[in-house]
């Protein structure tokens, strides 16, 4: 049969951002996929060089809205350890707090999307009502719902107190007994069952060998975890399991998801009760001798990387992130091979896709490898009215 | 485990009878908690001019210009169109003259209307503990 190449995206309603799906098709079965990227590239790593470590903070945190706590955690514990600074213990459980209630939150929304391209919309409806719980619990904490800003150099920046507590226990319990009715449903309902079992497969030595991290790579069989492996924060105090599955494809990714959703919750019920006394926060200096720093995250998604290199100055000579949908792309590209066109949101969605987190670097080259670079003369150039009329306001 | 046809039908039928879960929103109003991060509002008479807030906002949105050298009279704009209400400045000022209000209905149809603009002179009490310090 003869091979096609159809494009999926950069717009295309089967996507919630854009990047290009190139697929390669013999009738209705995926031979081959291509995937592009740099639709949603910011330029935050530039921008991350002209400001100080303070700022940064608040700039890492907008790098991703779903997992914006594991940007932050990642950045500022790169910079404590370059600082050499002890971090007090409430303060890094109440950032494990946050940490796992993003968590939660994340898993609702990527359960309710799951749902959604599975063509099960009332479900997707029920999670995202139940997501609300978490998310005022985190305004309770934080005083806000999506930037919780909670991260500082040292520590944190807020406190709980008994009633905030009193709230977040509430709430837990609520988000534990729809957790066992989803878990319940996940598994027994057959329309959802058979549109997600045996599809995206992604075999235990391809998933190691093509690096997938989070919980594709658990999803897999593959025991995982950088809480686990490499314990940041409060983790290594906490009891909690790495969830594993077996079958490999997408109902398995579903599992994995929610079963961590139950250990967040075990581990959330631990931290209120063994909440330790003290200082939240120790004073840093503004100013980091030199060095580099990896730092590490399990991050909702996969494995967050963090490196910095300090010059001794108040501001980073570099930041480089490594978010974890980047490390799922060649990954997904196996499990789309040998499926069908329909798959294609399903299988896509399975990997929990952040396009903006990945996309980090952009270098433009045309068909025959030459560089396109565009110099700002170029640009006043092309875009003439905004530069000769003077009365133009720019916006800002 | 054995699969259930129609697992989700008793759920469903539940919530037929059971009242809408979201909020009437321009009619009916939730509120924000107590420590919201909200639009950041200044008290002139407390700020000493440190310019700590200038120095730690991720966006730019605080400016101080020195109106005066000898009447020590300052202007300060709250730029809330750039405001990312991190409320870093309200940790970083020394005297608590930068709060966080509870407002959240800051659309406006210009970006020039968010502009905040305070003109006022450095409190002379205040520049003596400074200095002391």
């Amino acid at each position: 049969m003869k091979r096609i190449k159809i494009p999926v995206g950069p717009q295309h309603p089967a996507l919630k951002e854009p990047i290009s799906l190139r697929m390669t098709i013999e009738g209705e079965v995926i031979k081959d996929a291509d995937i592009r990227l740099g639709y949603n590239h910011r330029g935050i790593e530039k921008l991350a060089e002209s400001k100080t470590y303070i700022q940064n903070l608040y700039l890492t945190e907008r790098i991703c809205g779903i997992c914006s706590h594991s940007h932050t955690t990642c950045f500022a514990q790169g910079v404590e350890a370059l600082l050499g600074l002890e971090v007090p213990k409430r303060g890094l459980y109440l950032r494990t707090l946050v940490a796992e209630l993003e968590r939660i939150h994340s898993h609702l929304l990527w359960f309710g999307i799951a749902a959604h391209e599975a063509g099960f919309d009332s479900l997707f409806m029920y999670t995202w009502r139940d997501r609300e719980v978490v998310m005022d619990i985190l305004e309770i904490i934080s005083g806000n719902r999506v930037h919780y800003a909670i991260n500082t150099i040292g520590g944190v920046r807020r406190d709980l107190d008994n009633s905030q507590k009193g709230r977040i226990l509430e709430g837990i319990e609520f988000l534990k007994k729809r957790t066992g009715y989803y878990t319940n449903l996940g598994t027994t309902e057959p329309t959802f069952v058979a549109r997600t079992a045996g599809i995206g497969l992604l075999p235990k030595e391809k998933a190691i060998s093509l690096c997938a991290v989070g919980p594709t790579l658990r999803a897999s069989g593959v025991p995982s975890d950088v809480r686990k492996d490499d314990p940041y924060a409060a983790y290594s105090e906490l009891p909690f399991d790495v969830c594993t599955a077996d079958t490999c494809d997408v109902l398995a990714r579903v599992v994995v998801r929610v079963k961590e959703l139950i250990e967040s919750y075990k581990m959330i019920e631990f931290i209120i009760k063994n909440l330790p006394s003290g200082d939240v926060k120790v004073k840093a200096p503004r100013r980091i001798k030199e060095g580099e720093v990896v730092s590490r995250y399990e991050a909702p998604r996969g494995e967050n990387i963090h490196y910095i290199k300090s010059n001794g100055t108040d501001k980073p000579e570099r930041l480089k992130v490594r978010a974890p949908t980047l490390g799922n792309y060649p990954a997904t590209i196996e499990m789309l091979k040998n499926g069908y066109v329909a798959d294609i949101p399903l299988i896509f969605a399975a990997i929990d896709p952040c396009i903006c987190c990945a996309e980090r670097f952009v270098e433009i080259t045309d068909s025959r490898g030459y560089r396109n670079i565009i110099t700002m003369n170029e640009i006043k150039r092309r875009y003439p009215s905004r530069h000769i009329n003077k009365d133009y306001i720019w916006p800002l | 485990m054995r699969l259930k046809p129609a697992a989700f039908l008793p759920e469903l039928l539940r919530h037929i009878f059971k009242k809408p879960a979201t909020v009437q929103y321009p009619f009916e109003k939730l509120s924000v908690p107590g420590d919201f991060r909200g639009t950041p509002v200044l008290k002139p008479e407390l700020c000493i001019v440190c310019r700590s807030c200038v120095r730690d906002c991720p966006a730019f949105a605080i400016e101080i210009t020195e109106l005066s050298a000898e009447e020590k009279r300052y202007r300060m704009i709250i730029h809330n169109d750039r405001c990312v209400h991190c409320a870093q400045c309200a940790e970083s000022c020394p005297t608590k003259a930068i709060t966080m209000n509870n407002e959240f209905e800051i659309a406006t149809d210009s970006r020039l209307k968010l502009k905040t603009e305070y003109i006022y002179t450095r409190p002379k009490k205040a520049t003596q503990q400074s200095t002391e310090k």
